[in-house]
């Protein structure tokens, strides 16, 4: 393994589904030469892209989850991250940015910044991560990459700066011109190695000039030099300007914009070219963890080898020889035999096998240098564990986790089944944070919560093939809760005192809502009304109370309970005894407070055809739909709508039908919000109905 | 909240006897150089609308669904905290279904196709627009036509409509005051507004409205906040 920091490149591929990423990931793996054939992604050859290391994405041809894998590029090691692209797996993606330096973004030249782009990107955003963009498939009918570009700048609020201009395009598409080079390049052999540079079409000389002139004058923002050269009209140097676009992109002020086709082999190495030039070194990124022994206090890393180690686990995978462990080494260096802790559990931990990941093949390695991406065997973490060196206690910064919005009961077919099914839900759980699962108290069904049908089907299938667990499934249930929308005062007193040790307490003060918090409790006793040492019973008995709410038994959020006066008994006040009045306050408050159900709003988003917008729009607003608004983009519509969950099962079947297939939509949570009493009268019913099942 | 955010309207002290401001179909307009918040001052006739439970379909020929759904929410708390109050979830959530947002690209904007989307939206009882607010439809280049179809459609459906015109610093105003923007089209429009710079502060004109009424307004918008005030 190489040393040089400089040179590494830890890059992601993130992209609307069908943009072609895996495509371009295979072809970055031929032309570096750890792969050897070009497959197609749809497994058509019986082989399949080599990236969709899951059966299940080489079916539908879809990358599920994050696969790691290096390659070498002029001297430069690029670790990289294909991420999946569908937003019910939206945390893969998230975890892949949490540990990039830079990304790719890659955009069909065809449909565009789709609505997946806008969320994808939003996630770099979100991680500051500096990117370049792709315009994919040029070779395709109706390939438009100005057009992207121009949407880069209005849908995304990037300072997309074109660096190529295409050499034809649709079924014309041959080669690109390079901006910087100011030379058109074309991509012969079989599958496009042999690189010809040639000077640039006569015909395309004045958009090359005119476009290159564009995009000096973006990048003299960055260059002091560069503007002064231009300014006096001097030769532009080719390094001079990579230099100032470099500076650009790591400040996240310009995207630079490539173009090719993937499946055609043209662009790519070019690509990698821009990747080894513009996109960050892991050192050039600041990264922060937090002090858990200094209130949490942010402590920049150094991206140095000698320093002490502090490495991030995000990703974990059931391989053929137990529990891999992808791991980002931020700060120090993992070698094998190491002994280091894993914060969270604060357990010792001995690093066995440490390996570098290509796709599902593997290479050992001695050590994972500071800034690297690699792989461990043998240790037993959670995904977004954190491990240092002994006598550290930095965390990495804790990944957003979003709570799930939807669940379903699943019921192993046999005893088989149950217990693979044990086995599967345990890996899974650790491998996602939004797949959870517990045993409903009430029924005793294993419940499986997540972020979509989607996310919830892909478990479903996994445990299938991956576990031989079938499972037979029940309706899905949307994640409702219950909040208070008025101030309410109690006044309550707990007293037991016939027979036995005796209870008294009393507790007295109000509930009232709260925005953004699931729970907040203030004491504002004075004069020892309640002592001191069973204020905190009084807050236990309160959030005791909040598992199941008094209404409908949904968790109960957004409540803030003050107490303000109290009393208590010598003998028999205890904690048990605040708890049981502090319970008896929160239900006779409650049930003044006016409760109301919410239920989780998810923001869909449709691109159709403009022919069908209208047919849309009813769909989404007969799901109680509440259209935000319409994007009219010629050919193309894109709806925004918030729709409760609840009414979005099978809404692919029928947008699908409704579209002759040509829509589609992507979902994901915004809000929780009341439901409309109709609706709330309904749920009360099935519940009832439901329990009477049960008993 | 919402009762005291009604009640502070600026708009009311422009003197028209109904809070619309416009007469069923008639047309308004917001004159203003680039940058000076005609988006932001028509988003507040947008909300203010919204508030008395009114209707708006917000048409906007430059910025994505996103950004004009950014613009109401960043101008919305301007206006609750203008009042120190914190705006509340539930009184924001009461106001979105009475906004529709439509955006266009500018070549591809004709009313045919705003008529087409009104049928689709009100026939199947999605949407029933009561103001139209219509945002960088570009008045330079001869809007004439499509203004008249537009009157013609709003005179049909009773649909009140707002729109921004930019005017240029370097052209001067034709000798009745009127920008050479609305010069053959101003008979088209009720009441025209302009905001106008004066030193740090930005000063509403009424060019055109009740008649008789003093150019001079009430009226300023304030650079800092985005909002329109009252002197």
């Amino acid at each position: 393994m190489k040393k040089d920091i400089d040179k590494v490149r830890n890059i992601g591929i993130s992209a609307h589904i069908d943009s072609g990423k895996t495509t371009l990931t295979e072809r970055i793996l031929f032309y570096t030469q750890r792969i050897h054939a070009i497959h197609d992604v749809k497994g058509k050859d019986g082989v399949g892209a080599t990236m969709d290391s899951m059966e299940l994405e080489k079916e539908r041809g879809i990358t599920i989850a994050s696969a790691a894998t290096y390659c070498e590029w002029q001297g430069h090691e690029i670790n990289i991250i294909d991420t999946p692209g569908h937003v019910d797996f939206t945390i893969e993606v998230e975890r892949s940015l949490r540990v990039l330096d830079g990304g790719i973004l890659v955009l069909c030249s065809v449909g565009g910044v789709q609505s997946q782009s806008i969320t994808v990107d939003q996630q770099m955003k979100r991680y500051k991560v500096p990117s370049i963009a792709f315009i994919n498939k040029c070779d395709r009918s109706g390939a438009s990459p100005f057009r992207v570009v121009d949407q880069l700048r209005n849908k995304l609020g990037h300072n997309a700066v074109a660096l190529q201009i295409p050499i034809g395009l649709e079924a014309d598409f041959e080669g690109v011109v390079d901006l910087v080079a100011m030379q058109a390049v074309y991509f012969d052999g079989d599958n496009g190695e042999n690189l010809r540079v040639e000077a640039i079409p006569e015909n395309l000389r004045e958009e090359a000039q005119q476009r290159r002139d564009e995009m000096i004058d973006a990048a003299t923002m960055f260059s002091d030099e560069l503007t002064e050269a231009v300014l006096e009209e001097k030769n532009i140097e080719e390094e001079l300007l990579i230099s100032a676009l470099r500076t650009g992109v790591l400040a996240r002020e310009i995207t630079p914009v490539m173009m090719g086709s993937a499946y055609k082999n043209k662009g790519v190495q070019l690509l990698l070219d821009a990747v080894n030039n513009y996109l960050p070194c892991p050192k050039e990124i600041e990264n922060v963890a937090l002090d858990t022994e200094n209130d949490e206090a942010p402590v920049v890393l150094a991206s140095q080898n000698d320093a002490p180690l502090v490495a991030l686990a995000f990703k974990l995978e059931d391989g053929q020889y137990g529990q891999l462990t992808y791991i980002r080494v931020y700060q120090g260096r993992l070698t094998k035999g190491d002994t280091v802790i894993n914060v969270r559990t604060g357990k010792k931990v001995k690093i066995g096998r440490v390996v570098r990941m290509h796709a599902d093949q593997m290479e050992d390695i001695e050590a994972i240098p500071a800034g690297y991406i690699g792989a461990l065997f043998g240790i037993d973490c959670a995904s977004g564990d954190t491990f240092v060196a002994p006598g550290l206690d930095l965390t990495m910064t804790s990944m957003f986790v979003p709570e799930p919005v939807i669940s379903l009961a699943v019921k192993p077919v046999d005893h088989k089944a149950e217990i693979n099914m044990s086995k599967a839900l345990n890996r899974f759980t650790k491998e996602d944070p939004t797949f959870k699962t517990h045993v409903s108290a009430e029924t005793g069904d294993t419940i499986i919560s997540g972020m979509g049908e989607l996310h919830l089907e892909v478990y479903i299938e996994r445990m299938k093939r991956e576990y031989s667990a079938v499972v037979e499934t029940g309706q899905p249930r949307v994640a409702y809760r219950e909040t208070i929308t008025a101030q309410a005062e109690f006044d309550y007193i707990h007293k037991k005192q016939t027979g036995g040790a005796g209870q008294y307490g009393r507790v007295a003060g109000y509930l009232e809502p709260m925005a953004d918090e699931e729970f907040a409790f203030e004491s504002q006793i004075v004069g020892g009304a309640i002592p001191t040492q069973f204020i905190p019973s009084c807050e236990k008995g309160f959030r005791r109370c909040l598992a199941k709410g008094p209404k409908m038994e949904f968790p109960v959020t957004g409540v803030k309970a003050v107490i303000t006066d109290g009393a208590s008994h010598a003998v028999d006040s205890s904690d048990k005894a605040f708890q049981a009045a502090a319970r008896g306050a929160f239900l006779q408050a409650y049930a003044k407070a006016k409760a109301v159900i919410q239920e989780p709003i998810m923001k869909v988003v449709v691109e159709t055809p403009t022919e069908f917008q209208g047919a849309v729009m009813g769909s989404l607003n007969q799901r109680r739909g509440m259209i935000v608004g319409s994007q009219d983009e010629g050919v193309m519509t894109v709806i925004e709508s918030q729709v409760p969950l609840a009414e979005m099962f099978g809404y692919s079947t029928v947008l699908r039908s409704l579209t002759q297939g040509k829509a589609q939509f992507t979902m994901e949570f915004a809000t929780y919000r009341q439901v409309p009493q109709s609706v709330a009268e309904e749920i009360a019913k099935k519940r009832s109905e439901d329990k009477k099942k049960v008993a | 909240m919402k009762k005291d955010l009604m009640m502070r309207n600026p708009l009311r002290q422009l003197g028209y006897g109904s809070e619309d401001i416009l007469a069923d179909g008639a047309f308004g307009a917001i004159l203003a150089r680039a940058g000076l918040g005609k988006t932001a001052f028509l988003v507040q006739i947008a909300l203010h609308t919204m508030l008395r439970d009114r209707n708006v379909l917000h048409i906007s020929l430059d910025d994505p669904v996103d950004k004009v759904t950014l613009w109401y929410q960043e101008v919305f708390n301007l206006m609750a905290h203008s009042r120190q109050a914190m705006p509340t979830p539930e009184l924001w959530d009461s106001l979105l279904p009475h906004r529709f947002i439509m955006t266009f690209k500018v070549e591809g904007f004709s009313v045919p196709k705003l008529r087409e989307r009104l049928t689709d939206l009100t026939e199947q009882g999605i949407f029933h627009p009561q103001t139209l607010i219509i945002d960088g439809l570009p008045f330079d280049s001869g809007m004439g036509a499509l203004l008249e179809d537009l009157k013609g459609l709003c005179s049909e459906t009773g649909l009140r409509s707002w729109f921004t015109v930019r005017t240029h610093r370097h052209e001067d105003p034709d000798p009745d005051g009127m920008p050479p923007q609305l010069g053959d089209i101003q008979d088209l429009f009720d009441i025209v507004l302009q905001l106008l710079p004066d030193g740090k502060d930005i000063h509403i004109r009424q060019l055109k409205g009740i008649a008789g009424a003093s150019h001079d307004t009430q009226l300023r918008f304030d650079p800092a906040t985005m909002l329109i005030k009252a002197d």
